[in-house]
């Protein structure tokens, strides 16, 4: 029990006294997870959109597809970016292996089914009445598209959040595509995961903190968010 | 000399939800400037009506002619004349001011938006300080539907639609709802279709009704629905035993069909039965409701025979001459030919 309450005091020292091994493990984490929850965002909206707004033939088959894309295991698609990014791989020449970029692609990739898949469930549970009201206050296809999407702001804005959280939080892709290089593409999960392994678990706690802090402050400004 | 188009002609009109049709309308004029009211009990095809008036839906087969050109859903030439409220008013999750603004903003009319935010909640009974700041979520229901008409007088339609005005709001929005169709007649010629299953009220306003059932309508207002099921008589008669021991006779359908319309001018009314048997069907009963139909002065009765519900018109001769009154027995006499299958 000593040695976590001692963690935790190292932690704060840790944080406070800017360790620079710390503190470039979560800009990395800050700065790849937002690019790839933006990434994702950008590309998932308008697909769930479709997906959810129109029906057509497929969509099911599409939808099936999609769900399974959720459950798949980080170091599955660790695995697969790796083999495309790799020297031998189709896209060896760009130089992406052991990069934040790297990690990027392969955090995208987890993060697109979920804010595409949540931004579906969403809009297909818009009531139905709201399309019939803006047909009647004489909205046209263009309107009545944008107000949907301001309509579930919420519901998007928790895709967002979701995404992130995840991208977040995930070990396989940063440890498998980033390679854990410390000062370089070392994130707050592969930092503690290794950590760990060495006993250190005073670092390994600092960090955990900052991953929870940086969860609750995400959620606290969609709370805010919401109340405005 | 040329006619004036309706503002509404529905020709040879069928809609299906699936494999069921829900709506049968072989014609059905609605002048302009007019308040129809339309009455019939749930799953009647009203509300699907509305939705084909206010072109939201196409039918699945028929035109709708408007000012007698035929219109589409999306036309541009209708989206900005013809306007809906549904019977649960779906508010934008935004302050009162931008839902009664929206149709507004998006036809990118900002002129004097203010002013006539303030007039369109006036006229619905909201004070504009108090309300216009409020959010979607802090209404009661009855501020919720006349902030929702409030968005739609605002753009002054030529047509309003309205489904279920007051089903869930209390007698004060009833009235204000009531006032500000009227209104919209008068400032601007509107015509209004209002669905609604306050017969007292929709009578204060509408000066026609049709009544609909099974997607049937009946432009005579409401008629007298008797279901199945019923017996086979003897010689082409049906008959539907009540539970009173009482009998209707009717002449069997040519088809299987099982809904029996018999037509108000068909049934007569009197103290008591006749002994020579004229009529086939001499039902006792007793009057239940007495409406006065605004326009024309005639009292619309609503008798129970047991546990069904016919409707007469009256006139103001005979209610005097026999002395009727809500809670008398009476006597309705109508001939087993006089019944329409549908």
């Amino acid at each position: 029990m000593d040695f976590i309450v001692a963690g935790v005091a190292k932690a704060i020292a840790l944080l406070t006294s800017g360790d620079a091994a710390t503190w470039t493990a979560v800009f990395a984490t800050l700065k790849v997870s937002t690019c790839s929850m933006l990434l994702s965002v950008g590309a998932g909206l308008p697909c769930g959109f479709v997906l959810g707004y129109f029906d057509f033939k497929g969509k099911k088959h599409i939808r099936t597809i999609l769900d399974t894309l959720l459950a798949l295991p980080t170091v599955f698609i660790g695995l697969a970016v790796y083999a495309f990014i790799s020297r031998q791989g189709p896209l060896g020449d760009l130089g992406l292996l052991f990069t934040l970029t790297g990690i990027a692609i392969g955090q995208t990739i987890l993060a697109f089914p979920i804010v595409t898949a949540i931004t579906a469930a969403t809009i297909e549970n818009i009531d139905h009445d709201l399309k019939l009201t803006l047909v009647s206050l004489g909205a046209g296809k263009r309107h009545i598209i944008a107000t949907c999407l301001w309509e579930v702001r919420y519901g998007i804005l928790a895709a967002a959040v979701m995404a992130y959280g995840r991208v977040l939080t995930e070990v396989g892709i940063s440890m498998m595509v980033g390679g854990n290089i410390k000062y370089h593409t070392r994130t707050i999960t592969t930092a503690i995961a290794l950590e760990t392994n060495k006993g250190l678990f005073a670092d390994g706690i600092a960090l955990g903190l900052v991953l929870i802090t940086i969860a609750f402050i995400v959620n606290l400004s969609l709370s805010f968010l919401r109340k405005q | 000399m040329t006619t004036k188009e309706p503002a509404y002609h529905l020709n040879d009109i069928r809609h299906y939800y699936g494999d069921t049709k829900v709506l049968e309308i072989d014609t059905l004029k609605i002048e302009e400037s007019s308040i129809t009211g339309l009455i019939g009990p749930n799953g009647s095809g009203k509300t699907t009506l509305l939705k084909l008036l206010a072109f939201a839906v196409k039918p699945t087969r028929g035109i709708i002619l408007y000012k007698g050109r035929p219109e589409v859903p999306f036309s541009p030439a209708i989206r900005s004349k013809v306007t809906l409220l549904t019977q649960k008013p779906y508010l934008l999750k935004r302050t009162v001011f931008e839902n009664v603004a929206y149709g507004l903003k998006i036809r990118k009319d900002k002129n004097r938006l203010e002013e006539r935010v303030k007039n369109a909640l006036l006229t619905v009974g909201l004070d504009f300080q108090k309300f216009a700041p409020r959010k979607w979520h802090e209404l009661s229901g009855g501020e919720a539907q006349r902030v929702a008409m409030a968005a739609r007088l605002i753009l002054k339609p030529e047509v309003l639609l309205l489904d279920e005005p007051i089903a869930s709001v209390d007698t004060e929005s009833a009235g204000l709802i009531r006032d500000a169709s009227l209104k919209a007649r008068e400032n601007w010629g509107a015509t209004l279709v209002i669905a609604s299953h306050d017969l007292q009220w929709l009578y204060s306003i509408s000066d026609r009704q049709l009544s609909i059932f099974n997607g049937n309508i009946f432009s005579t207002g409401m008629e007298n629905i008797i279901t199945g099921p019923f017996e086979q008589g003897d010689d082409k008669i049906v008959v539907k035993k009540l539970d009173d021991g009482q009998i209707i006779t009717l002449t069997a359908p040519e088809k299987k069909t099982g809904i029996a319309v018999i037509r108000k001018k068909s049934i007569s009314i009197d103290l008591e039965k006749q002994a020579d048997q004229s009529f086939l069907n001499q039902l006792s009963g007793q009057i239940a409701s007495m409406l006065l139909e605004k326009k024309t002065g005639h009292i619309m009765a609503t008798i129970y025979i047991h546990d069904l519900s016919f409707v007469l018109r009256l006139t103001p001769g005979q209610i005097s001459s026999l002395d009727l009154y809500p809670g008398k027995k009476v006597i309705l006499k109508f001939q087993s030919t006089d019944v329409e299958w549908i």
